[in-house]
């Protein structure tokens, strides 16, 4: 039987990706990063690691 | 016929009740649960409380960092015996000591600055703790020791994340942004695979603290192209005026009082990464502006913007013969100004300012009206 993937780690890692994605993305095309999208990206991220982390922790 | 008496015996001395940190119903170390087990109060209560002090001083949080520090666990063995193990002894005295200075502001009036220097500390402690238990799976269970250790651990793994993301941003302001990305992705491809494999949570902090350090320069501008320092430019003429005014880091000052300016638009473009840019300008000149400053603040004469992602877009014509300055800006971290000047030609360049409060750099006049 396949073992259950760590959530955590795949939200972590899909969040982490998508944070790269955007610096890629600001580096080589004509996007431009400014705060008004990395903040609500960054809390976004964090948020969605927390979250992750909270809801699979055994209690 | 037998008779018996009954004797009653003294009763047994009583174990005293102990205060120890909750294992079933906690929430974050079982200080709270552990409260409202002894106290035989819903622990609700002493949750509210530690909340509400927390924002009230940081009285809260400290508390709750020393009774995480003091009071045993349940089932740990300090907790059955009764006393502290002696390898914590060291433990429990400091955290009498820091207790102690913890009331001592409050109490007898000592003033906030001791209070002003535990508070970080005990944030650093709490987010040690906070760290170890998210890269690990350990909550600060257990005796004083362990939870200091892993304190101790997670202040590690945040030192770790702090040189890396100084690190990030450097090399994503002095231009390498592209690889600092494929970097986070990299790192985001193997926390991702590990998901299946084996967890390496261990990686999650670090790829985030380059993440958003090299974040933080791209949404800022910053670019260190131009080298660090103060950089002062007094050009004689048009002809003499560069197409960019670059600097990386420092005080970036263009001073066009003794420019012999054409009538019609003279384009000035200007970026600099962290620091403070000065344009100068004589009073028949009309300013266009176009600036954009990550963090910091922006003021053209009467205009003035201050906050983050700034766009300053001011562009009135100019009188007709007049001179029209074109000035496109890029500022990172710092600020723009752009005015006329209340001092002599012939300024100190180490004292060098506007001349006028903070509040008047001049009035753009010789725009149309």
């Amino acid at each position: 039987m396949q073992p259950r993937p760590d959530i955590t780690s795949l939200v972590a890692g899909v969040c982490v990706a998508a944070l790269g994605v955007l610096l890629l993305l600001d580096a080589v095309v004509a996007f431009d990063l400014r705060f008004a999208v990395l903040a609500p990206a960054a809390c976004a991220a964090i948020g969605a690691i927390l979250l992750a982390s909270g809801l699979t922790r055994p209690r | 016929m037998n008779e018996t008496t009954t004797q009653e015996l003294p009763p047994e001395p009583s174990e005293p009740r102990r205060l120890v940190r909750a294992r079933s119903g906690r929430v974050i170390g079982g200080v709270c649960a552990g409260l409202g087990r002894y106290f035989n109060v819903d622990p609700i209560i002493f949750r509210i409380g530690a909340v509400v002090l927390a924002f009230v001083g940081g009285a809260g949080l400290l508390a709750y960092v020393a009774a995480l520090l003091l009071v045993p666990a349940e089932g740990s063995p300090s907790a059955v015996e009764g006393a502290p193990a002696a390898r914590n002894r060291w433990l429990v005295i400091g955290g009498v000591i820091v207790l102690l200075l913890v009331t001592w502001p409050f109490l007898l009036g000592g003033g906030l600055l001791l209070a002003g220097l535990l508070i970080p500390f005990t944030l650093l402690v709490a987010a040690g703790v906070l760290v170890w238990w998210f890269v690990s799976g350990e909550g600060p269970a257990g005796d004083a020791g362990d939870v200091a250790k892993r304190a101790a651990l997670g202040i590690g793994i945040l030192l770790v994340c702090g040189l890396i993301a100084i690190g990030g941003a450097w090399v994503a302001a002095a231009g390498g942004e592209t690889v600092v990305a494929i970097v986070v992705i990299a790192a985001g491809a193997a926390i991702l695979a590990g998901a299946f494999v084996r967890p390496v949570r261990w990686l999650v902090l670090p790829a985030l603290a380059l993440a958003l350090s090299a974040g933080t320069v791209s949404a800022a501008g910053i670019d260190l192209d131009g080298g660090v320092g103060d950089r002062d430019y007094r050009p004689a003429s048009a002809a003499d005026l560069r197409d960019q005014y670059e600097l990386g880091m420092g005080e970036l000052v263009v001073d066009l009082r003794r420019t012999d300016l054409p009538p019609g638009d003279v384009p000035l473009e200007l970026d600099l990464g962290i620091g403070e840019a000065r344009v100068v300008v004589p009073d028949d000149v009309c300013v266009a502006t176009d600036a954009q400053v990550g963090v910091g603040e922006a003021r053209t004469f009467d205009l003035h913007n201050e906050g983050v992602d700034l766009d300053l877009d001011d562009r009135p014509d100019a009188a007709p013969d007049a001179t029209r300055l074109l000035v496109k800006a890029d500022v990172g971290v710092g600020s723009l100004r752009i005015g006329q000047s209340g001092t002599d030609l012939d300024f100190d360049r180490g004292h060098f300012d506007f001349g006028r409060s903070d509040d008047d750099l001049g009035r753009n006049s010789a725009c149309a009206a």
